[in-house]
């Protein structure tokens, strides 16, 4: 089997500050990483592979610093890495990461089964593995938190707020996982040293066959402010009991018990 | 000149990083109040070959450099010195000898074990009346047919009780000094062998510290390490590499130290403001920051010596040493800074002051060091 597990070069989410003043965030300081439902996506091929045999591709798009990406990902338990290089990316939303990708894992050839986080740590549109197997003309299954192959049929099951839903369909098709489908592994010091002995391939958008119009962003990100979370400053006075009575009434007219 | 880890040593220090907050951060306190040794932390770390890091792949190890085995132990002190200990002890003084001064045989018999973790490894060369004086070791070593016979003690071992490879130095011939001292490779099982009760320390209390008895212990013949009377060499050599480990376990205790108290610092609020607004202690981190930088790159610098087959003795005096001092420093003054808080188990940095203290006495005391940096700097 052949599952390409796509993923994102993020900011460090943990690293990022915002300004007191001007609500701005502040990345000076901010390292990045692959982001976290996307080693679920990895995490999630390379069992599938261990399980019923086969590979895994890691596959990312991004500018030439998401390069520094491709050993973690490797390290991982990926045997190859597929980088679509170009400073295009650095304006992609979603329609053109879709685009991007879909574009490279046709040019893999011969895929089973793409699997992507439920949306990236930075942005978490949930719109690029969608519109990856519209792209592609095959099945998605979101919100995945459980799946197992068996001769050419997928089994998921899917987390929705009513329950879960199981099904199943025939590859190829496109997989978005949640972050509880697994806990992606610490890859070892034999792992993380043997990446750099593991094929990387680096090709632009336009190795792909895409014009630079392909790679027009249809979403534009005029400001990006941290949130202001107002405090309702509500005292009160009082003997215990009474206390709690009317902390009990706040919180009930706030609809949180 | 380049200062910055390479892309390898920076994954390794993210995946020890992440290792150590998973498995190691969350049981650090309690193993340190129940003076509990981890043996669950073993499987775990040498699936993640942690347990080999330095060695060749031919006998089962990482193949990494030195200085990533710096960042591994390093990354550990930051969370637990106890388990940074355990792991330096056993590569840096178990399985090291072996490795460098083994026969072909006992490379084979042992060496993929205690890499791959089935085994653990032990150093025992220091003695009730022979610490800093190495030289003035009694235990002894008769050969008697096939066989040595040793008798004597060990006190002060780490990994104590739960290694089942000891490093064992013993007097061969008690009439020429150093030269007359040699190594062996004792097994745990080995007639006339035993564990004594495990000393209750002021720090590193999970780390099993324990001295050792011979009382007519008979090991095969072939367990001698090298020749005989090269024991001593031996032991001094290993202690230079083993210094390296105990500088790197140094630096993640005081880097520890140093991460809780700028933590703290920015949340406790005095006199209507984080005391991180207040100057004294702005110049008590800034103090700290730069003093582990600079043991960061003595560390640094005698793992890449070594790596790069350039002499590492002097290196790695200088680096344990100012290591060593650093910690006991930044530890005290992480305490200063969290107040009365930080005299209580409540935060870490009590038991970092408490660890912070062997990294001046074990492997050489702080002053064997500065003979040794005296020594190379007097020749």
């Amino acid at each position: 089997m052949k599952v390409v597990a796509c993923y994102k070069w993020v900011l460090d989410e943990a690293d990022l500050t915002i300004d007191s003043k001007s609500r701005a965030l502040l990345t000076d300081r901010a390292k990045n990483k692959i982001s976290e439902y996307d080693r679920n996506a990895i995490e999630c091929g390379v069992n599938l592979v261990e399980e019923a045999g086969g590979e895994v591709i890691a596959l990312t798009a991004g500018t030439a610093d998401a390069k520094k990406s491709l050993k973690d990902a490797l390290s991982r338990g990926p045997v190859q890495g597929v980088f679509v290089k170009d400073e295009l990316m650095a304006q992609a939303d979603a329609s053109v990461t879709a685009k991007v990708l879909a574009a490279a894992v046709r040019q893999i050839e011969a895929v089973d089964l793409v699997i992507c986080g439920e949306g990236s740590s930075d942005g978490y549109s949930q719109q690029v593995g969608i519109r990856l197997a519209q792209h592609l003309g095959i099945p998605v299954i979101t919100f995945v938190n459980k799946v197992s192959v068996e001769n050419g049929i997928l089994r998921a099951e899917r987390k929705l707020e009513e329950g879960i839903e199981v099904v199943e369909v025939a590859l190829p098709a496109v997989l978005t996982v949640l972050p509880d489908i697994n806990k992606p592994r610490i890859p070892s010091l034999k792992q993380i040293l043997g990446a750099s002995k593991k094929p990387v391939k680096e090709i632009s958008v336009a190795d792909l066959g895409l014009e630079p119009a392909a790679a027009e962003p249809r979403v534009q990100r005029t400001e990006l402010l941290g949130t202001v979370m107002n405090r309702k400053h509500i005292r009160f006075e009082g003997e215990t009991a009474d206390l709690v009575a009317q902390v009990l009434e706040v919180l009930n007219k706030e609809g949180l018990c | 000149m380049n200062f910055e880890l390479n892309e390898e040593q920076q994954m390794i220090q993210d995946m020890v990083k992440e290792f150590a907050a998973c498995n190691v951060a969350p049981i650090a306190a309690e193993i340190d109040r129940e003076h509990r040794f981890p043996a669950e932390l073993l499987p775990k770390m040498a699936e993640l070959n942690l347990l080999g890091v330095p060695y060749p792949e031919e006998f089962g190890g990482a193949d990494a450099d030195y200085v990533s085995y710096v960042i591994v132990l390093e990354e550990l002190a930051r969370v637990c010195a106890s388990t940074s200990v355990i792991v330096s002890a056993h590569t840096s003084l178990g399985t090291w000898p072996i490795f460098e001064f083994g026969t072909q045989a006992q490379k084979d018999k042992y060496l993929n074990d205690l890499t791959t973790g089935k085994k653990l490894a032990a150093f025992a060369l220091t003695e009730p009346g022979a610490g800093t004086d190495a030289a003035a070791g009694k235990t002894t070593a008769v050969l008697d047919g096939d066989e040595y016979v040793l008798n004597g003690s060990k006190i002060f071992i780490t990994n104590g009780g739960f290694a089942d490879v000891y490093i064992v130095t013993a007097m061969t011939d008690t009439t020429v000094g150093t030269r007359g001292i040699s190594a062996f490779i004792v097994e745990k099982d080995a007639p006339g062998f035993s564990v004594g009760e495990r000393e209750h320390k002021m720090g590193i209390k999970a780390s099993s510290t324990t001295p050792l008895y011979f009382s007519d212990c008979r090991i095969p013949k072939d367990a001698l390490l090298g020749k005989e009377g090269k024991g001593f060499k031996i032991a001094m050599q290993t202690l230079d590499g083993g210094r390296i480990g105990i500088a790197a376990q140094a630096l993640g205790i005081a880097q520890g130290a140093l991460d809780a108290s700028i933590k703290y610092a920015k949340e406790r609020v005095q006199f209507g403001k984080p005391i991180a607004a207040q100057q004294a202690i702005q110049w008590m981190i800034a103090d700290m920051a730069t003093e582990i930088d600079a043991a960061r790159f003595l560390v640094y610098r005698a793992a890449w010596n070594k790596d790069n087959g350039l002499s590492y003795g002097k290196e790695a005096a200088m680096a344990k040493l100012y290591a060593a001092e650093t910690a006991s420093r930044v530890a005290g003054k992480a305490i200063q800074i969290h107040g009365g808080y930080g005299y209580t188990e409540s935060y870490p940095v009590e038991r970092a002051y408490r660890d912070a203290k062997i990294t001046e006495l074990y492997e050489g005391t702080s002053e064997v060091q500065r003979m040794v940096i005296a020594g190379n700097c007097l020749r």
